[in-house]
């Protein structure tokens, strides 16, 4: 076997077993190497072995039985993975936000009362914590299912549209053979992509997890983003943001954040840099710093008082106040930030182009 | 045309599916691995296409009907096949009904043809 054909065997199989379960893939992987070792002995072309075995995407649903999936073994595992990273990081916040909630609008503690008082305000806490958490969990786990089961569906109808593809084709050469053109032959498959091409879990999961939370504490506790005072006993807090005109910001910051997590599952699910996550990146890339221009400048998102509740929970301290307030200007901050996320964003996009062109395998989009 | 030859190509998958369970399950009382099972059947005139065979032998291993071990003192790693008890047993009775089955197609299909 020639190092040329011993590649295209590796080709052939790794596109058979990419689209299989991981649980399936080592063992299916030795035995093609015996079967197409074994029929290259008998044959004597590997062109000719890898023609008879057809189309890979073909013998790995003979692989996978007859069964239709929501979300199919090519996905599954990955799938399955992200579904636990989204959930906890939901659900943990979230507990502990209600928890904090609690305790914070807890009464006035006395001698007498104080454990029941404390046990009832964690008890509070956790029933609502509770609640909200599984509501979240409920909606992650939704739209984490909906994104894959819309990129298996994308993915059947590309390869539908193939086949179509060729069918006409055929037809258009009416009389020449209408058959050989339309078969598949090895020259379609592609090279085993470079190790360095391949997108793993790892590269995705702080993205994932900042995502997540910064999420659900824009939900759930976007006054926990606020300027911090004690006052003798007491703790005063102002916050950063504008609570009053939060329903507008909200939605745009939420949208912002899932065009985030819609294109780290696109990486994780096609698992390799290419054109694909490349464009992926890129719109979405684009689309963030959009919404994020539209969050920071033209929505109301900053507390407009927020220079003069300070100066009011500050009152005889004004001195050590004053010296922090000449630094607070919400323009600049606004600037401040985006220039940080456009930074952020642009860097990313480079990296990915960067790996795609240097590494990257030229995928189709299935 | 094309709708014929699909639909006829469908029906001849449906009525080989079936007894292609049998003819492996036949050949498998000694231990084989999968091309000198694809040639010996190719031999007796019962073709059958690598890419559906390697993935029926799986099947019919997960079922419990074939049980299978890597060989790996030859030049390479080698799976053998070989039926289970249960497999046998299995095998006995779709052989008994296969008999049975082709018989009566005999009759029917002579009868039309007379």
């Amino acid at each position: 076997m020639t190092p040329n054909e011993k590649d295209y065997m590796d080709r052939y199989i790794y596109q058979v077993i990419r689209r299989l379960s991981k649980a399936q893939r080592d063992e299916v992987r030795m035995e093609l190497e015996e079967l197409i070792s074994d029929m290259y002995t008998d044959k004597g072309s590997m062109e000719e072995v890898l023609t008879e075995l057809g189309d890979p995407a073909e013998f790995a649903k003979q692989y996978q039985g007859d069964q239709r999936y929501l979300i199919g073994p090519e996905y599954f595992d990955t799938y399955l993975w992200f579904v636990k990273v989204v959930i906890v990081c939901a659900a943990i916040p979230i507990l502990l936000i209600s928890l904090i909630n609690a305790i914070g609008e807890m009464p006035a503690i006395t001698a007498q009362n104080s454990a029941s008082v404390i046990i009832r305000a964690i008890v509070d806490g956790l029933i609502t914590g509770i609640t909200d958490a599984i509501l979240s969990c409920v909606s992650a786990f939704g739209a984490v299912t909906l994104t894959f089961a819309i990129m298996e569906r994308k993915k059947v109808q590309f390869e539908l549209k193939k086949e179509e593809k060729w069918s006409l084709e055929s037809l258009s050469g009416e009389g020449k053979t209408p058959t050989s053109r339309s078969r598949w032959t090895p020259k379609f498959l592609e090279p085993v992509p470079d190790k360095k091409a391949i997108i793993s879990r790892g590269d995705s999961i702080v993205g994932i997890i900042f995502i997540v939370i910064f999420s659900v504490l824009l939900i759930f506790a976007p006054h926990f983003f606020a300027a911090f005072f004690t006052e003798g006993e007491t703790v005063m807090t102002v916050p950063i943001f504008n609570l009053e005109q939060w329903g507008i910001v909200l939605p745009v910051f939420i949208l912002s954040l899932l065009i985030g997590l819609a294109d780290e599952i696109l990486r994780l699910v096609v698992g390799v840099y290419c054109r694909l996550v490349m464009i992926s990146n890129i719109v979405c890339g684009v689309l963030q710093i959009v919404l994020s221009i539209i969050v920071l400048k033209v929505l109301p998102i900053w507390n407009p008082n927020f220079v003069l509740e300070i100066e009011q929970a500050l009152g005889d301290h004004a001195d050590s106040g004053a010296r922090f307030l000449t630094y607070w200007n919400a323009d600049m901050v606004s600037n401040g930030f985006l220039a940080f996320i456009v930074a952020i964003t642009l860097f990313e996009i480079g990296v990915t182009i960067y790996k795609t062109l240097r590494y990257g395998v030229a995928v189709k989009s299935n | 045309m094309g709708e014929e030859k699909d639909l006829l190509s469908s029906l001849l998958l449906e009525l080989r599916r079936g007894t292609l369970t049998i003819s492996v399950l036949s050949q498998m009382k000694e231990p084989k691995y999968g091309y000198a099972l694809v040639q010996s059947l190719e031999e007796k005139g019962v073709a059958i296409d690598p890419n559906t065979l390697y993935p029926l032998l799986r099947r019919l291993e997960n079922q419990g009907l074939l049980e299978s071990r890597w060989e790996t003192g030859g030049a390479k790693p080698r799976k053998y096949y070989q039926r289970t008890k249960y497999g046998t047993e299995i095998y006995e009775k779709l052989k008994a009904y296969w008999q049975n089955l082709s018989a009566g197609m005999d009759r029917l299909l002579r009868e039309e043809e007379s």
